[in-house]
């Protein structure tokens, strides 16, 4: 394996820049409409994120809603909550708390590309519903905002060089050391090897 | 083996470590802040590989074969993978039918396309030249490779359309489904898969 980079104390300055890029666009994102539903004999409407996870609820299903709800509502605003505790965290010397925020780390990454939830639905639905004055399905500006949240969060937590929440961090050794090796599945104790001199 | 395989370095805390031999089923983790640095599989080396090779075959017909058929008082259409990008182009939201593109379609093809080249390579003696900067590429290229959110989210559409339309599931939006699937399989045994290991036939000695 190559060696990294050495840690990138830069990181976070642009990274705090996309976040805050990303926080400005939450607010179109969600008060913009991002599709228009138009049905034959009903009233044709604009829906907003949250007006649709409503709806969703209103027609019962309540546990598609709880999906929306979390990727498209939840999953943004916890993702920038974690960037941004990161983003202090990274200017104030974590030290103890560095395995608690390389976790909070870990989490925000992995969630990040669930909130494309709501780009993909509504790209799906106004490719599919086309049917003229029957029914048709159409974005709106609501949801090139949302994609923009999306994509910019998604660079400033790839931007974000967790590396930089232990530069204060005591190493684990002066050497390398052997990493652990333990059962993934069977709970058997850990084997340890014992660190190159 | 490459004497740089036998050292891994942690992604999250930048700790070096000295690559232990792993068995079957067992797992590194590093000892600074306990993220999983290798994990070696019990279904082989050429696991990954495989599942690579099978993704890519599935997602050929994906992009061909009808994804979604949808009836509205006698009137039918059906459509393709794309026809999610070319609804967002064809309202005026090119950017955002790029952006479609690339998450849903371009960026999980190129995934599958890097990993079996990567894959394949690692297979060979003396693997090529260019087999680290695919491996480079390849990690790039999953970060934006959503195969398994665009499921869910035609999963949404579904519920949302019910009364709308009636709909049926074509054979391309399968293929896209086991594609997606195959590909988070065989990228999870090619980023955790400890490297230089394949060739080692017997642990490593330990130290005193």
């Amino acid at each position: 394996m190559k060696a990294l980079r050495p840690p990138d104390r830069s990181s976070a300055t642009h990274a705090a820049a996309l976040a805050i890029s990303a926080v400005i666009m939450l607010v179109p994102a969600y008060s913009l409409p991002v599709m228009h539903l138009g049905i034959a004999g009903q009233v044709a409407s604009d829906t907003t994120i949250l007006s649709g996870i409503l709806q969703l609820w209103r027609d019962g299903l309540g546990g598609l809603a709880a999906i929306v709800f979390t990727a498209s509502f939840l999953v943004p605003l916890l993702k920038l909550a974690g960037l941004g505790c990161l983003l202090v965290a990274a200017r104030h010397r974590p030290g103890s708390h560095a395995r608690l925020l390389t976790r909070i780390y870990g989490a925000v990454n992995f969630i990040g590309r669930w909130s494309m939830l709501d780009v993909f639905l509504v790209a799906f639905l106004s490719g599919a519903v086309r049917f003229g004055k029957l029914a048709s399905v159409e974005p709106r500006p609501g949801i090139l905002a949302f994609g923009a949240v999306v994509v910019l969060t998604m660079l400033a937590t790839h931007r974000f060089d967790p590396r930089i929440l232990w530069t204060e961090a005591p190493s684990a050794g002066s050497g390398p050391d052997d990493a652990r090796a333990v059962q993934a599945a069977v709970p058997r104790p850990s084997a340890f090897l014992s660190p190159s001199s | 083996m490459n004497p740089e395989d036998s050292h891994l370095q942690c992604p999250l805390c930048g700790q070096s470590h000295r690559a232990p031999f792993l068995e079957p089923g067992q797992r590194a983790l590093c000892v600074r802040c306990g993220a999983t640095l290798a994990e070696r599989g019990r279904l082989g080396p050429d696991a990954a590989l495989v599942f690579a090779l099978t993704g890519l075959v599935l997602a050929l017909p994906s992009l061909l074969l009808p994804f979604v058929t949808l009836t509205k008082v006698g009137n039918e259409r059906t459509v393709l993978l794309s026809g999610g990008v070319e609804g967002l182009w064809m309202s005026g939201f090119g950017l955002l039918a790029s952006l479609v593109l690339f998450c849903g379609i371009l960026a999980p093809l190129g995934l599958l396309t890097l990993l079996v080249a990567v894959l394949w390579a690692e297979t060979r003696a003396n693997p090529v030249e260019w087999h680290e900067t695919l491996r480079h590429w390849a990690h790039g290229v999953e970060r934006w490779a959503m195969p398994e959110v665009q499921i869910l989210g035609v999963m949404v559409a579904f519920f949302k359309l019910g009364t709308v339309v009636n709909l049926s599931v074509g054979p391309g939006l399968w293929c896209y489904g086991a594609a997606s699937l195959f590909t988070l399989l065989a990228w999870r045994r090619f980023s955790l898969q400890p490297r230089g290991q394949q060739a080692r036939a017997t642990p490593a000695p330990a130290s005193a």
